[in-house]
């Protein structure tokens, strides 16, 4: 390429991108990793004392918080695959029947739009154990049924999947419905043909064509589930008891409640370490991804 | 429907075999399927829906009519006084001057990260994917990672850094602090755009003797209508739906309206006004769902663009 011109104006454009990734991104996460090492309290302390460097870490396994934040991150991962679950079966839905194909796709994505603060309002309004829907189905002779999630240890992280998959299940709705479009439609005539049930289409043809759209979708909510902290605050606050605590709850409980920046950093640094986790599939199947159409290509 | 597009494709010549003349069927009548799929879509728009319908019902009613507890019924008297209270004087923290104070300061952190963040990952992006900078690939990679990086881990260097900037505690420090945060994202969504335009644009260009800077205004910024609506729009929506970052570097004096949304409905002394808490969750709401109706389509773009910053 013959880009001769003014070599020097476009290197110097990315300066103050590179100077942010450096300091606020690299930098930034080379000083919580060096923090997580120290006895830092309310304020860091820069030396380390290397016979015990990781003495954050162990009081962090051995805190029952931290273990509850853990269970409660798979919990709730697994949880909101329900929202994948149902979007798919609301695109399958919208992309068989035509009609009010833009109505129910508004409908179905307009809580993506509010703020998780809105929603955990919303939903905590409704849980209300003595005014909220358990309060509406007893007065109709339902006294069986407890509606009231949020306020036993036992049921909260129902209600917050239950506010999740609300707000997110539109998202991948519309991820699945892009999916579902770029499918051939001659397989369904194909399939009318041939006198194949509708259910087997979609078990053994539609879903396995969109594995790519699944992965995607499974790894964006993962990494969802991990930064999960509003819907936290503005529904249980972590409560009744810890028993709504999460990693990205308990890493900014430990800092701002607790004042204790060793430990918080040695808990953020297990984030970056689950995040890393989901994170290098992602890499290997956007690599996989670009491969398959260079040899499509070809 | 799906006969009418293989027959398009028909016309089209794919397979020009069985086209001759084909006349479109009618439309045909509803079958049984077609009406359990209706069915079964309008009982999950229910479930999307209540909750918007709870919200508005009740920061219409008055507490006397809540405490009835009939929560789906509509307001006995219509009354905007929970409104009125929630913007007007509702208490967040030790100042009771509404939410109003924490929409203008929304209004505040919105516009300076609007502009510095898009300012500086449109050049970014620019640069990256028109000319040949050292180490683009790398640095692609680098911003590929940090695009996904949770911010605990850099939430304590960064208020320790604003602190120093003296910006921590304002409406200042939000912004930046956001501008910080999506850039890696947005530079690779404007570095994916840009790589696109043709090279022979950029060929004849430079040899015009178009410099990086003018090359940008001229050629660039008018070719970016699209791209930048879709960036505007999550990027409004994405910082006014923020908490996390507004809670931390807002201080006293910078909160946003979510952060006094959150207070509100957190607060655990004395009796609760629901009709309030649902007012205000309604008015911090109105803004992005504007937004979400007049412009959904472009609004879908966005998020599923920066979908890995959610």
């Amino acid at each position: 390429m013959a880009l001769r011109w003014s070599r020097i104006a476009p290197q110097l454009a990315l300066t103050p991108a590179l100077a942010v990734t450096a300091v606020a991104f690299v930098g930034s996460i080379g000083w919580t990793i060096y923090l997580s090492f120290t006895r830092s309290r309310r304020l860091p302390e820069y030396t380390i004392d290397w016979s015990e460097w990781g003495r954050q870490y162990q009081r962090l396994f051995n805190d029952a918080a931290w273990g509850i934040s853990l269970r409660n991150l798979i919990v709730l991962g697994l949880g909101s695959a329900l929202a994948i679950v149902f979007g798919f079966i609301l695109a399958a839905m919208i992309e068989r029947e035509k009609r009010g194909e833009s109505f129910f796709r508004t409908v179905f994505l307009y809580p993506l739009a509010v703020s998780l603060i809105v929603t955990g309002a919303a939903w905590r309004w409704m849980f209300n154990p003595e005014l909220g829907i358990e309060n509406v189905l007893h007065q109709m002779g339902l006294t069986f049924v407890n509606f009231s999630w949020l306020a036993s240890a036992e049921t909260a992280m129902w209600g917050i999947i239950l506010a999740s998959v609300w707000q997110s299940s539109g998202f991948y709705m519309a991820l699945m419905l892009a999916g579902l479009k770029s499918i051939n439609s001659e397989i369904w005539s194909a399939a009318k043909l041939d006198g194949v049930p509708i259910w087997r289409l979609y078990v053994e043809i539609i879903i396995p064509m969109m594995k790519f759209t699944f992965i995607t979708c499974a790894i964006l909510l993962s990494l969802g589930v991990i930064k999960a902290y509003d819907v936290i605050v503005a529904m249980t606050l972590g409560g009744p008891g810890q028993s709504t605590y999460v990693p990205a709850y308990f890493t900014i409980q430990a800092l701002s409640a607790s004042g204790n920046l060793g430990y918080a950093s040695a808990a953020a640094v297990m984030m970056l370490v689950i995040t890393a986790i989901v994170f290098l599939p992602l890499v290997l199947l956007t690599a996989w991804q670009q491969r398959r159409r260079a040899e499509a290509v070809r | 429907m799906s006969d009418l597009t293989i027959a398009q494709k028909a016309v089209g010549g794919e397979i020009a075999v069985r086209s001759a003349p084909y006349f479109p069927r009618r439309r045909k009548r509803i079958t049984g399927r077609s009406i359990a799929i209706l069915v079964f879509l309008t009982i999950c728009a229910l479930f999307f829906a209540i909750p918007l319908y709870v919200v508005v019902v009740t920061s219409f009613k008055s507490m006397a009519q809540i405490r009835e507890g009939a929560m789906f019924a509509l307001p006995g008297p219509w009354t905007i006084e929970a409104w009125d209270y929630a913007w007007n004087r509702a208490c967040s923290g030790i100042n009771c001057n509404g939410l109003k104070v924490g929409f203008w300061n929304s209004v505040a952190i919105l516009i300076p990260s609007l502009i510095l963040s898009i300012s500086l990952s449109m050049v970014t992006g620019y640069a990256l994917a028109l000319w040949n900078v050292r180490w683009a690939g790398t640095f692609l990679f680098l911003l590929f990672i940090c695009a996904f990086v949770p911010f605990q881990i850099i939430m304590f260097p960064l208020i320790s850094m604003t602190s120093t900037l003296k910006v921590y505690g304002s409406v200042w420090g939000v912004a930046i602090v956001h501008a910080v945060l999506a850039m890696p994202v947005l530079v690779l969504i404007f570095r994916n755009y840009y790589k696109d335009i043709p090279q022979e644009i950029m060929s004849a260009a430079i040899m015009d003797s178009g410099s990086f800077w003018r090359i940008f205004v001229e050629i660039i910024l008018p070719m970016s209508g699209n791209i930048l609506i879709v960036i505007l729009i999550l990027q409004i929506t994405s910082i006014w739906n923020d908490y996390l970052i507004g809670v931390t570097f807002g201080g006293f004096n910078g909160q946003p309206m979510t952060v006094n949304l959150a207070n509100l409905i957190t607060i655990s002394t004395g009796t609760v006004a629901y009709n309030q808490n649902m007012a205000a969750a309604l008015l911090t709401a109105i803004p992005p769902l504007v937004i979400y109706f007049l412009v959904g389509k472009l609004f879908v773009q966005g998020i599923t663009a920066g979908a890995i910053k959610g």
